[in-house]
């Protein structure tokens, strides 16, 4: 199967590691992957925050970057919905609207794309540790991805899964609004961290790399011992 | 009766709704789904009275079962459990077809203060359903889902009896039950469409009135009676 | 009281909300229970999709012919011996309602639980025009002793606790008990008893009317709202004109979403469906009845994308699944419709120009859209807010329109993104320490000062996989 990585702007500027894993993973299961060099980022920073104009450039950016996909895979369930809202934004819109329907329809979030596309539920890895999960409110309300996560997890060999309480609360990232109504996120993101060191986890993990910088910088800045991993770093460590 | 204000208003909602008004020909579409009818669809009347029994512990409320010979039985049972010194009962023919006439007679006759509503007393029944220790209605159609009684007040069964007194009793013929409120709200939009008038008040009363209101603590008993028993009674 | 409530700001609303360790306790206790109750309920029917599927087609049929709807609603009333008057504005509501006491000479006024009576105004105008008005829901009562607005739509005393309410009925009531909620119910109960009797005069709200036939239909528990519409002789009943429904088959589809969403139950101790006036030899109801219809705002919300908004069944599903409203409390809001849904129809209702902060209190998380039993797309009407607050408003702030002026640009330019991947890490090595950075510069500031952020990777993706290809190749 051919497969274009998706690789998000903030995994490939703030974690590679990501996105390197998840080529890896890919190929590992049998793909052929490569990296469409023209994408940029999905527009959601601007579309959520109003700036409809501002963020359709990024938008037009990717459905040219994607053109000639068979599928897009991405590591993140927020901005794969963000793809999905396009056929929505450009409605109407004679230059845009198939192409746009035509990514929507070929784009998946990683574990949405191992089990629901290529029916996999084991990538063999091996991961040593307790463990728990964040499920990312766009992920699975979304983009409506709430199983695979948890079906691969499940199957690496070694993991000690423990559930996170509340575990479906927004972790008060929401983008722009952890700087614009900073008050607030804090509270969200404080009461999450709560939750997470309550299971005893060492490790969090989380398939939406936003969700897991805002969570991971308040466990470190309240020197708490919980590293934080995106679900591709578990799925292919061996 | 006067409308007022009604063409300019309703006209301003067509212009923005973007067409022109629209005041007759309009047919609810069929809708994709109709998942109220698949509750307890084909239970039989035995299986909804189990359904109700169950309901009853969640909203408080006693249940009885009994037959037409015992019914007396019960009852007494029940208002002596409720202290009832002041009963207020409704007006209504299956008074006589259970055979509760001749027990109210008897209850009066032993001391106990019985009000039947009379709509010629006019307020006079309301200033007893105040101070009356037990109101008593039949149920007209009976909601196993929810446990609710189900009353289509009129002339002889004034809303007060099952509002004002400090408990209530609702005598349940078997043959009310329906599943849900589906089947009575159906029954109400047929008659409606016949032309039958509907009942200036329908209650659905579902146990005692309660609240939540402080700290989320549930209080059992506000403004409406406290304590509430149905007593389901094989038909005649 | 109108549909704005304080006058401090947004910030200082939230600051004042964060810091009520009581309310947020209250709160998010609060939400813990609705929201098993609700999933339980929702469960029990195994179909809950189906469902609101049903609601949203029911509710988006009548809004779609809310003309002939309402037409068909007032001839019914009127039919039954009910007056109807379509109000536009607030003080035509106001007013009407003033002239109806006035006339029947009426002193004491009962009301049960109304929104939108709190949202026209209706108390103030009326003890303007010299009526005792006497609020009888539990909560309310507690919230007109004290003089406080609501901060729930459902339990709009939910910021209370037993202490300061058992307070309220010592001052204002002589209460000399203790402050169990059982003695505290019970002396509302009491004291409310009296109001009821010497009332001339019952105003109610409207959970939805039933067009064919005239039916106003109330969903309480409490048991004063039959009393409202059983004791006095005269009913006013005041609704927002999308509060109707065609059929009784309709009315209970929705009265079952309302009653699980809202409160977890099959139904409320009590749904009452009230038409026109008392029949001939009855005792008990209205001789008189007035039903008022008001729009409010509410036609200009008609055929713009934000009509779902008018769908709501005010069932606060989707206030108890919000993260954002337990931690900030209801007041926070400056409304009297809190919430996402509340975020949602105030600026629609009220304007942007004290309501512009509200479509940004939300992460866009969606557990509010996932909550609402009639669909409503909540969040996606908050970005719809935003987009008019930047372009249409003008009120975005100017540092943000410059950045997204710079995002627009970075993002449809290939070459300067992939610059930025490139230049990340140096541009912000003079803050980073130890991999991670505690004091960031300029908008970082405001993530800094939560949380930590992380230095950008060593090598960015681009690079190692342009590498990596090499090696292949090689
Ligand atoms: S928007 Fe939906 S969830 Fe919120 S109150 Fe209205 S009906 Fe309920």
């Amino acid at each position: 199967m051919k497969v274009s990585l998706f690789i998000t702007c903030l995994c490939d500027i703030m974690s590679s590691d990501v996105g390197k894993d998840t080529v890896e993973i890919l190929e590992k299961v049998g793909c052929e992957v490569d990296f469409p060099e023209l994408q940029t980022c999905c527009g959601q920073p601007a579309y959520n925050s109003g700036y409809l104009k501002e963020s359709k450039g990024s938008m037009k950016q990717m459905l040219r970057a994607f053109k000639d996909s068979e599928y897009v895979v991405g590591p993140s369930g927020s901005c794969v919905a963000m793809l999905h809202e396009y056929p929505h934004i450009f409605k109407g819109d004679p230059n845009w609207e198939e192409a746009a329907k035509d990514l929507a329809d070929k784009s998946y979030e990683l574990t949405q794309f191992l089990v629901d596309v290529m029916g996999i539920t084991d990538v063999g890895s091996n991961f040593e540790g307790r463990v728990t999960y964040h499920p990312s409110c766009h992920m699975t309300r979304l983009l409506g991805v709430k199983d695979a996560p948890m079906t691969l997890l499940e199957n690496v060999k070694g993991l000690e899964f423990v559930e996170l309480p509340v575990k479906e609360d927004c972790c008060g990232f929401g983008g722009t609004f952890s700087v614009k109504n900073p008050v607030i996120s804090e509270q969200m993101v404080e009461e999450k961290t709560e939750h997470v060191t309550e299971t005893g986890a060492e490790y969090l993990v989380g398939g939406d790399m936003g969700c897991l910088m805002n969570i991971g910088g308040r466990l470190t800045r309240n020197g708490k011992p919980v590293k934080v991993l995106h679900i591709a770093n578990i799925l292919n460590y061996q | 009766m006067s409308i007022q204000n009604r063409e300019a208003f309703l006209n301003k909602l067509a212009e923005n709704l973007g067409r022109s008004r629209r005041t007759e020909g309009v047919e609810r579409p069929k809708w994709s789904v109709s998942p109220q009818w698949e509750v307890f669809k084909g239970a039989t009347q035995d299986e909804l009275v189990d359904v109700l029994e169950e309901q009853c512990k969640a909203i408080h409320t006693d249940f009885q079962k009994t037959s037409t010979a015992d019914l007396e039985n019960v009852l007494r049972e029940t208002i002596e459990r409720y202290e009832g010194n002041a009963i207020i009962a409704a007006d209504d023919e299956r008074n006589a077809e259970y055979q509760l006439d001749t027990y109210y007679q008897q209850l009066e006759a032993e001391g106990v203060e019985v009000h039947i509503w009379d709509a010629e007393k006019g307020k006079e029944n309301q200033v007893f359903a105040e101070r009356a220790d037990v109101g008593i209605t039949f149920s007209d159609a009976t909601l196993a889902e929810s446990g609710t009684v189900t009353l289509f007040n009129n002339k002889g069964n004034g809303r007060s009896i099952s509002l004002l007194p400090k408990t209530y009793i609702a005598i349940i013929p078997k043959s009310t039950i329906v599943p849900r409120i589906t089947q009575a709200a159906r029954h109400i939009h047929e008659a409606n469409q016949q032309g039958h008038e509907v009942s200036s008040c329908v209650s659905f009363i579902t146990g005692p009135s309660n609240s939540a209101d402080i700290e989320m603590n549930l209080i059992v008993g506000v403004h409406g009676p406290t304590k509430v028993t149905y007593i389901v009674v094989e038909d005649k | 009281m109108s549909i704005r409530i304080g006058t401090n700001s947004f910030e200082h609303r939230v600051q004042e909300g964060i810091k009520n360790d009581f309310m947020r306790g209250a709160v998010s206790s609060a939400q813990g229970r609705f929201r098993s109750g609700r999933l339980k309920a929702a469960e029990e029917l195994g179909n809950w999709e189906d469902w609101r599927t049903l609601g949203e087609e029911i509710r988006n049929h009548t809004m779609e012919n809310l003309d002939f709807y309402l037409q068909q609603l007032s001839d019914q009333v009127s039919k039954r011996g009910g007056n109807v008057f379509f109000a536009e504005t607030a003080e035509e509501a106001n007013d009407y309602i003033q002239n109806v006491i006035k006339k029947k000479n009426g002193k004491k006024v009962v009301k049960s639980k109304s929104m939108v009576t709190e949202e026209i105004g209706l108390n103030e105008a009326l003890e303007e025009a010299g009526s005792e008005v006497v609020e009888t829901d539990l909560g309310e009562w507690i919230l007109q002793l004290d003089e406080d607005p609501p901060s729930h739509i459902v339990t709009p005393a939910l910021h209370k606790n037993k202490e300061q309410i058992r307070e309220t009925f010592a001052a204002k009531k002589g209460y000399d008990k203790t402050d169990k909620p059982e003695e505290l119910a019970l002396f509302a109960r009491e004291q409310l008893r009296k109001d009821f009797l010497s009332a001339d005069i019952g105003i109610t709200g409207c959970n939805f009317a039933v067009a064919e036939s005239g039916a106003v239909t109330l969903v309480t528990n409490e048991g004063n709202a039959r009393l409202v519409t059983s004791l006095p002789d005269t009913q006013i009943s005041v609704m927002g004109m999308e509060r109707l429904v065609p059929t009784w088959e309709d009315l209970e589809v929705l009265v079952s979403l309302l009653t699980r969403s809202a409160v977890g139950q099959k139904l409320t101790s009590y749904v009452t469906s009230l038409t026109g006036t008392r029949l001939e030899g009855e005792v008990d109801g209205p001789e008189e009845f007035h039903l008022v219809i008001v729009d409010n705002g509410r036609s200009k919300i008609l055929g713009t994308e934000f009509q779902s908004a008018l769908h709501c069944i005010r069932c606060a599903a989707c206030i108890n699944a919000c993260p954002v409203y337990r931690h900030v409390g209801g007041h926070s809001y400056g409304s009297i419709y809190p919430g996402p849904i509340g975020a949602v129809l105030t600026p629609l209702l009220d304007g942007y120009d004290d309501h512009k902060e509200l479509p940004y209190a939300s992460t866009l998380c969606a557990a509010c859209t996932e909550a609402c039993p009639v669909k409503i797309p909540l969040h996606e009407h908050l970005i719809r807010h935003r987009q008019i607050i930047v372009e249409r408003e003008n009120k975005a702030p100017k540092a943000e329109k410059l950045a997204m002026k710079g995002f627009a640009k970075w993002g449809s330019s290939p070459a300067a993104y992939k610059m930025s991947t490139k230049m990340a890490r140096t541009a912000l090595k003079p803050w980073t320490k130890e991999e991670k950075i505690e004091n960031g510069p300029g908008p970082m500031k405001a993530w800094t000062d939560v949380r930590d952020f992380p230095a950008p990777s060593k090598q960015s993706f681009r690079s190692w996989y342009k590498t990596r290809k090499k090696g292949d190749e090689a």
